[in-house]
C-alpha cells in the first residue's frame, strides 16, 4: 500500500495561495525531508495531510485513506511532532503526562491510561534516551530534551506515519542525533516519517528530499533534488550542506 | 461549685463557637464558601492554564444580567443566571473560533456587553435592587437551602466532568495543535471547558458576587501555578487557597462587620501577590536542570552504550 500519494494539491489563504499544484508520493515507508525556505508551505502541506486545511483541488491519500474524509482514523494512526516553540515550556506537566498524552486518542473518554498505555510510554521514553526522566518536570528539560519527549509522545502512540515539524530547531547536537537515530529505527521498522525543515539540513541524511516553494520545484533522492544551483534559486542564497551528526551549527 | 477563672475565658469561647456554628445561617454560608472554592478553584486552573480569565470575567456579568433577569421574569435566580451565562459564553467562544479576528478585542467587547446587559436589567427592576446588589457583590449569608442545593448538584457535576474529561482537558491545555493533529476533538473539548467556567462563575455569583468571581477564579490557580510543576498539585493547591482564603476572610468579615466577599477578595490578590515573590517556579527554573546524581548516572549510561565493551584484563594491559 502507498504510504503517502498527493496529487495536484492547491491549498489557498484569503490572503495568498499557500500550495500550488502539488504531487509527490512516497511509495514505501521512507524519511522524506521536506524542506523550503519560511511561507514555502511546508506546515500547510501538513496540516492538509492531516484533514486539518481543506484544499481548493487536489486529493491525499494516507495509507489508503483520504484525510478529508476518514479524518479521525487518519490522525489517530499518525504520530505527530509540533515546532517546539509553539508549546509554552512553563506548562505544570510532568514527562509522562507530555508522553502520556500520545495514548490519550486511543482510549475513549474518562478512562484511565491502563498498563499497556504506561508500558508503551515508557517504552518510547526509553528510545529517545529520556527513561530516567519519567516524574521530571516538563520545564527542567533543556531544548533538545523538550523536544526529544515530544517525538516521545508521538512514538507513543505506536504511529504509522510520522510527522515531523521542525524537529531540529534549536536543538543540540546529542538530541539531533539522537533523534535522527530514532526516526532512521522507526523507518526500518516500517513507519514512514515526514521532516518538515526551513533549513535544508535534514535533506543531507534523508532517503527521499521534496523541496518546496509554493509549488514543487524538485522531488527525488537527496542526489537528484541537493545541487548547489537548484537550492539556491530557491532560498536565493549559497548554500552549504553539513551533517547533523558532524556539526551543531546550521549552514545556511 | 463555681468555674475558675482560668478555666472560665476558655470554656466561654467554646460556648461563642458551638453557638456560631450550630446557627443555621452561618452553617449555609460556610458550606456555600466550601463548594464555590473548590468549583472556582478546579475549574479556575483550566482558565488560567488556556488563558480564559478575560472570558471568565465576562461571563460572570452575563450570569450577573441571568440572574436579575430571572428576578425579573419569575424565576430561580441561579438558573437565570445559569441559562444567560452558557449562551453567553459559547456564542462568545464561536464567534471568536469563527470570526478569526483577535481575541483580546473581542473579549474586551464581550465583557462591555455583558456588563451593559446585566446594568440594563439592573434598570429595569424597580423593588427588588437589594436582589441585584447582592448578586453584584455576593451575599453568603444570605444563600437559602434551596440555592445551596443547587450550587452543590452543580459543583459536583462539573467536578465529575472534568474528572472524565481530565487528560484530554490536560491535552489541549498544554498543546491544543499536537491534540487536535492527533486525532482529539478540539473544539467539542474547548467548548466543554468555556460551558464549565459558565457554570462555576454562577456558582460563584451568589457567594462572592459578579465582580469578584473572576478573583476567585483566577488568584488562587494563578499562586498556585508558581509553586506547582504538575497538573495535580496546581489543583490541589489552588483548592488549598481558595478554600482557606475563603473562609479566614469569613470570619475576618464577621469579626469586622464588613463586606465578606471584599475580604475573600482581597486576602486572595494578596495570596497571589506574595505567591509572585515567593515563587520557587521561577527561581528554579534558572538554576535547576538535572539532579548531579542524575548526571553521573547517565554518562555512565551514556559510557556503557558508546564505548565498545572490554574485557578487564584488557584494559589493566593498557594501563
Amino acid at each position: 500500500m502507498v504510504v503517502l500519494k498527493i496529487s495536484n494539491l492547491t491549498v489557498a489563504y484569503p490572503e495568498r495561495i499557500a500550495l500550488q499544484n502539488v504531487s509527490f508520493e512516497m511509495k514505501n515507508p521512507a524519511l522524506l525531508a521536506v524542506i523550503g525556505p519560511n511561507g514555502a508551505g511546508k506546515t500547510t502541506l501538513l496540516k492538509t495531510m492531516l484533514g486539518l486545511i481543506k484544499p481548493i483541488s487536489g486529493t491525499v491519500e494516507i495509507l489508503g485513506m483520504n484525510p478529508f474524509k476518514e479524518g479521525a482514523k487518519v490522525r489517530r494512526i499518525i504520530g505527530y511532532v509540533p515546532q517546539r516553540e509553539r508549546i509554552d515550556p512553563t506548562m505544570p506537566v510532568l514527562v509522562k503526562d507530555v508522553v502520556l498524552m500520545g495514548r490519550t486518542p486511543k482510549l475513549p473518554l474518562g478512562a484511565w491510561f491502563r498498563t499497556i498505555d504506561l508500558e508503551a510510554a515508557k517504552e518510547a521514553l526509553s528510545l529517545v534516551g529520556m527513561e530516567n526522566y519519567w516524574d521530571e518536570p516538563y520545564i527542567h528539560l533543556s531544548g533538545g530534551q523538550q523536544q526529544r519527549v515530544l517525538i516521545a509522545r508521538a512514538l507513543a502512540s505506536n504511529p504509522k506515519l510520522l510527522l515531523l515539524d521542525e524537529p531540529f530547531a534549536g536543538v543540540d547536537l546529542t538530541s539531533r542525533s539522537l533523534i535522527l537515530d530514532v526516526i532512521r529505527h522507526k523507518v526500518k521498522e516500517g513507519v514512514g516519517a515526514i521532516v518538515v525543515s526551513h533549513n535544508p539540513e535534514p535533506a543531507s541524511i534523508a532517503d527521499l528530499v521534496l523541496l518546496l516553494n509554493v509549488e514543487v520545484m524538485a522531488f527525488g533522492s537527496k542526489d537528484d533534488v541537493l545541487k548547489p544551483e537548484l537550492i539556491q534559486s530557491v532560498y536565493g542564497m549559497p548554500v552549504i550542506l553539513g551533517l547533523p551528526n558532524l556539526s551543531g551549527d546550521d549552514h545556511v | 461549685m463555681e468555674c475558675p477563672l482560668f478555666l472560665g475565658y476558655p470554656i466561654y469561647l467554646v460556648m461563642i463557637m458551638f453557638e456560631f456554628f450550630s446557627s443555621p445561617l452561618i452553617l449555609r454560608a460556610l458550606l456555600a464558601l466550601v463548594i464555590s472554592s473548590i468549583m472556582t478553584a478546579v475549574i479556575g486552573t483550566f482558565t488560567v492554564l488556556r488563558g480564559l480569565s478575560t472570558m471568565g470575567a465576562a461571563i460572570a456579568h452575563a450570569s450577573l444580567a441571568g440572574a436579575v433577569l430571572g428576578v425579573i421574569i419569575g424565576i430561580e435566580p441561579v438558573l437565570g443566571a445559569f441559562l444567560l451565562s452558557i449562551v453567553f459564553a459559547l456564542a462568545t467562544a464561536y464567534v471568536g473560533e469563527e470570526g478569526g479576528g483577535r481575541m483580546d478585542i473581542l473579549l474586551g467587547v464581550s465583557f462591555g456587553f455583558s456588563t451593559s446587559i446585566a446594568i440594563l436589567f439592573i434598570s429595569m427592576l424597580s423593588a427588588y435592587t437589594v436582589a441585584a446588589w447582592s448578586f453584584l457583590i455576593g451575599d453568603v449569608l444570605g444563600v437559602t437551602e434551596g440555592e445551596l442545593a443547587i450550587l452543590f448538584a452543580f459543583t459536583v457535576a462539573s467536578i465529575c466532568l472534568v474528572i472524565v474529561f481530565y487528560k484530554e482537558f490536560k491535552f489541549i491545555t498544554f498543546d491544543e495543535e499536537g491534540a487536535e493533529a492527533m486525532g482529539l476533538r478540539v473544539r467539542f473539548i474547548h467548548y466543554f471547558m468555556i460551558l464549565l467556567i459558565a457554570i462555576a462563575t454562577v456558582v460563584a455569583l451568589r457567594v462572592v458576587g459578579s465582580i469578584l468571581t473572576v478573583v476567585m477564579l483566577v488568584a488562587p490557580a494563578a499562586a498556585a501555578y508558581e509553586f506547582s510543576h504538575s497538573l495535580e498539585r496546581m489543583i490541589i493547591l489552588s483548592v488549598l487557597i481558595a478554600v482557606i482564603s475563603s473562609l479566614s476572610g469569613f470570619f475576618i468579615s464577621i469579626r469586622a462587620n464588613v463586606a465578606t466577599s471584599a475580604v475573600i477578595g482581597v486576602i486572595t490578590s494578596i495570596t497571589f501577590l506574595l505567591s509572585l515573590i515567593l515563587s520557587t517556579k521561577r527561581r528554579k527554573c534558572a538554576c535547576r536542570l538535572v539532579s548531579p546524581v542524575r548526571l553521573v548516572k547517565e554518562k555512565q549510561t551514556a559510557f556503557k552504550k558508546h564505548v565498545p565493551r572490554c574485557s578487564q584484563a584488557t584494559l589493566e594491559k593498557k594501563t
